[in-house]
């Protein structure tokens, strides 16, 4: 049996490789790219040509009077939060719902995280064959006589808009249930019964009891949906294609039109580091307020 | 806690295998023999141009160039010039490229012209893709875009004929519209299909009064605010206001376009010459085409000159894929394969339609007179291939600006930021 002082002596030694791959995979794959986005951002970088100039905040000063900017920052915000509602409400509700422990439940809540676990892009190839004009969805409309002609799911800025918060809520409330799931697990039993003892009902006991003791849970998908929202890509891609008329543009997808279609690395660059600073800000932010929620329990 | 904890590593896990697995298929594959030179390839998919026709006419073009191995890389979409550029930002530019936008990539010097004796010696128009003198991809094919498909039936119905000028256009758009048919079918859902309409009038109604306009943007000497671009886009909303399109036009894509029109629900689709690939031999006899009207009824033909394979400057063994390139192009199993699934118009000096044993409908021939016979072809706008290509980006603002006009009026004001998209793109 080792004596105290040589296990003290060992346990450094033998952590310390897993330590150093983990660092090097971390530097490797997300600090030195972000770095170099931040240098290339005070570039004219092309992605056609080896060499590049600097030319100082250039590029952020661009930023200020793009209008298309802009216009794909708004956007974003508006899928943001209303998925970010739409999947924590809806999220919330399944959980709720499924919160029992027979095996037709779980198979259910299995069911549900189907959505979150298909690419992004499946996801919306097949929305988009419902959601095209002669689509499955308008076919059922018009079947069941809700409308005479074909709706424009996508043909307008705000149905298009519509459209889209509702496919990407579809994914996350999937990932939103199984948190939710988990998080109404750890409450106590013990809980619901005093609340029972103290005659709560079903509503007071869901506003006193659940919605305080899940607060974990809401940090985590609240700011994981703000994550992923905001860098949110594949879908528009295959969905809307960013239109009509460039109008269903989130600002990740301006960013790769920007540096793939413009040939301006340089400035997609300082797009991708307003976007980092901005889903970073806000995702501080938020947990921060969440987690002062969390402290209260 | 512990429940949240472990719930959160199976999201995770069951995320990492399916991303694992989502990345494990790959498309690319290898051609060849021996062990001999190894280039890459670029290529795309449609529903004409499969994975088997890239096969077959990649081992074609090998008889030709021994010992030589061909790596395919597919295109993940058919936006071959994002792609290209991609690979080209992580060193892996590809040595073979097949239907690129070669501008963007020939003032990185990354391509390698083809010698003017073999363009002279096979092509009918051996200068058609020239850049600053040079031409990059093999001018084996051609397409008028956008032409006027109409139905016959339709047009025989409502007892309506062919129109000649742009006021009798209007008014075959009317007499649809009151017979309750669509007047123009429009795939408005994606940009580039979205375009045609706006690339039609410009190239028309434009470039077909001053064949030189966009070099003159070029040389700053036009604007998209002169009152002739104007005049021409207005038109546009002219027809949106007129109701020529459909209510929901800009959420139908192209494959719905294409049945809607097929199927008998409108009554004319401006699309691209490659749309001839898609009508049937048992459903030709209804269909027709035509050049879109100008003012006074001149012909005006809006045409490109495709290209087939480009090659890069920096290929391990230029010669060898120049080599491969040429035998590619000049192939006519290959071209023969585009004529019949994609309508292209075949552009070379030896070889007559006929010599490709292509089985092609009336409306291709009747289509293809408009490319032999002695007329005004300008480019088409947004489209070409040559120094009449816009600049980086712009193509697609313009594409855009035709879905754009279907809820912005105010054409003058859409037009100057075109004009200062095009400024910045080239760098004025």
């Amino acid at each position: 049996m080792p004596s105290a002082r040589t296990a003290s002596r060992r346990r450094p030694l033998g952590l310390a490789p897993f330590l150093w791959v983990a660092l090097l995979l971390y530097v490797a794959f997300l600090v030195y790219p972000v770095l170099n986005s931040l240098w290339t951002s005070f570039t004219d970088k092309n992605p056609l040509r080896a060499e590049s100039s600097f030319v100082g905040f250039d590029n952020y000063t661009e930023m200020l009077t793009d209008e298309r900017l802009r216009a794909s920052l708004l956007f974003t915000v508006v899928v943001v939060v209303v998925v970010t509602l739409i999947a924590n409400a809806i999220g919330l509700g399944f959980a709720l719902l499924l919160n029992r422990q027979s095996v037709g439940y779980r198979v259910m809540r299995t069911l549900i995280f189907i959505p979150q676990v298909l690419s992004g892009v499946i996801v919306a190839i097949i929305w988009r064959s419902i959601l095209t004009e002669n689509g499955l969805l308008n076919a059922v409309l018009q079947r069941i006589g809700v409308t005479s002609a074909p709706v424009s799911w996508l043909g307008s800025t705000e149905m298009a808009t519509l459209s889209l918060c509702a496919v990407v809520s579809w994914i996350t409330i999937a990932f939103a249930t199984v948190v939710y799931s988990a998080s109404l697990r750890s409450v106590p039993p013990s809980l619901y019964e005093a609340a029972k003892m103290d005659g709560a009902g079903a509503v007071s006991r869901f506003r006193n009891v659940t919605f305080p003791m899940i607060a974990p849970g809401t940090t985590i998908t609240v700011v994981l949906c703000l994550i992923t929202t905001f860098k949110l890509y594949d879908v528009i891609a295959v969905l809307t294609g960013g239109g009509p008329a460039n109008t269903t543009q989130s600002t990740a997808y301006y960013l790769i039109q920007l540096a793939f279609t413009n040939n301006l690395f340089g400035y997609s660059s300082a797009v991708a580091m307003l976007l980092l600073a901005l889903t970073a800000g806000i995702a501080y932010l938020v947990t921060n307020v969440l987690r002062k929620r969390e402290a209260r329990l | 806690m512990y429940r949240l904890r472990r719930a959160l590593t199976s999201v995770i896990a069951a995320s990492a295998l399916f991303a694992v697995a989502a990345c494990s298929t790959s498309a690319n594959t290898e051609n060849g023999t021996g062990s001999g030179t190894s280039l890459t390839f670029l290529t795309f998919e449609t529903p004409a141009l499969t994975a088997k026709f890239w096969d077959d006419s990649i081992t074609d073009a090998l008889k030709s160039v021994p010992d030589t191995k061909i790596n395919k890389i597919v295109s993940p979409n058919t936006d071959r010039n994002a792609y290209a550029k991609q690979l080209q930002a992580s060193g892996q530019f590809p040595d073979i490229l097949s239907s690129i936008n070669p501008k963007d990539f020939i003032e990185a010097n990354l391509l390698t012209p083809f010698d003017k004796a073999w363009l002279e010696e096979n092509f009918l128009l051996p200068g058609a893709n020239n850049i600053k003198g040079s031409t990059y991809i093999p001018p084996t094919n051609s397409q008028i875009l956008p032409m006027v498909f109409y139905n016959k039936d339709v047009f025989a119905k409502n007892n309506i004929t062919v129109p000649k000028t742009w006021a009798e256009f209007m008014t075959v758009v009317g007499k649809l519209k009151a017979a309750g048919v669509t007047p123009i079918e429009l795939a408005g859902a994606e940009p580039w299909s979205a375009s045609m309409p706006l690339v039609g009038l410009m190239s028309a109604h434009v470039l077909g009064k001053r064949p030189t306009w966009v070099a003159d943007r070029y040389a700053g000497a036009a604007k998209f605010t002169d009152a002739d671009v104007v005049a021409a886009v207005t038109k546009q909303r002219d027809l949106i206001q007129a109701g020529a399109f459909g209510k929901g036009a800009l959420g139908v894509n192209y494959a719905d376009a294409n049945k809607q029109f097929l199927d008998g629900k409108s009554g004319m689709y401006l699309m691209g010459s490659w749309f001839i690939g898609q009508i049937k031999p048992e459903q030709a006899a209804s269909f027709g085409s035509f050049l879109l009207p100008t003012e006074d009824g001149s012909l005006v033909v809006p045409f490109n000159v495709g290209g087939t394979t480009a090659v890069s400057a920096k290929a391990p063994d230029v010669a060898k894929a120049t080599a491969f390139a040429k035998a590619w192009s000049l192939s006519p199993n290959n071209l023969r394969t585009l004529i019949e699934t994609d309508g292209a118009f075949p552009m070379m000096k030896k070889l007559k339609l006929e010599d490709f044993g292509a089985k092609v409908t009336p409306v291709f021939t009747e289509a293809y007179t408009y490319v032999t016979s002695e007329n005004t072809k300008v480019s088409s706008v947004g489209w070409v291939n040559n120094d009449d290509a816009m600049p980086p980006g712009v193509a697609d603002l313009f594409y855009a600006l035709s879905q754009q006009l279907f809820t912005n009026g105010d054409v003058k004001a859409q037009l100057a930021a075109l004009d200062a998209a095009w400024d910045k793109a080239a760098g004025k």
